[in-house]
């Protein structure tokens, strides 16, 4: 039941995340809130889980002719030394402080997005 | 139609948050490179959201490779999550024209917000 109750998490969430409507970020929240996995893995788990999903989804959009190819080298120049950064900052963290980040973290995000106008 | 000029250093700035972002909560990354793409550095909402897909691609790529170092991942957790987002991806990409944004961004929110509540507060 468990593995069944997982295919269809990650298929919902993999809808979204072909959106870019923050699939990755409901998949962690399904994960920690729901089935207790500890925040590290969860988020292991969230990142490999984009990577599939981001995959398949991304020849539709290039296709669409909706990536917009300018913005790719600088922004993915610079989001790779961020990501290095604050991934080895994650994994050195305590994973109690990590999950309260990221309670603090869905808050705001989750405001804003309630309450932004678009 | 005038094709609008995006700034390389907006573009470069908006993929470091959102690298540090998705580095440190394993995700979320596009939450924030989204509105980045689209407000700031002036793409179309549908262009934001397909180009933050294709930015933070890479970024998850070595965000993963470090966690796998340094003991954060987990494979055989991840897998049946891996297979319904394979399924769920495709979908999506044959869906992402015909979708009520705005509804879908509310469902969003309130699950946000409760998954916050939890992790803070309990």
């Amino acid at each position: 039941m468990g593995w069944l109750l997982a295919v269809l998490a990650g298929a919902l969430t993999g809808v979204l995340s072909a959106f870019g409507v923050g699939g990755g970020t409901l998949l962690l929240v399904y994960l920690t809130a729901f089935a207790g996995t500890p925040q590290n893995l969860a988020q292991g788990v969230n990142l490999l889980y984009f990577l599939p999903t981001a995959a398949a989804a991304l020849p539709a959009h290039v296709k669409n002719g909706f990536v917009e190819t300018p913005v790719l080298l600088p922004a993915i120049l610079t989001g790779l030394a961020g990501a290095a950064a604050a991934a080895w900052a994650a994994t050195a963290l305590e994973v109690e402080l990590l999950h309260r980040c990221f309670g603090g973290f869905l808050l705001i995000v989750g405001a804003r997005e309630l309450f932004s106008k678009r | 139609m005038e094709q609008k000029q995006i700034s390389p250093l907006r573009a470069a700035l908006s993929g470091g948050a959102a690298g540090l972002i998705n580095g440190f909560f394993g995700g979320g990354g596009g939450m924030l490179l989204v509105p980045l793409l689209g407000r700031w550095c002036g793409l179309e909402q549908r262009k934001a959201f397909a180009t933050s897909v294709a930015v933070i691609l890479p970024l998850c790529t070595l965000s993963c490779v470090l966690y796998f170092f340094r003991g954060g991942l987990d494979l055989a957790l991840a897998l049946p999550y891996l297979a319904g987002g394979l399924l769920g991806g495709l979908a999506g990409g044959k869906l992402f024209r015909r979708v009520n944004m705005t509804w879908l961004r509310r469902v969003f929110a309130l699950l946000i917000l409760y998954g916050g509540g939890k992790a803070l507060f309990f």
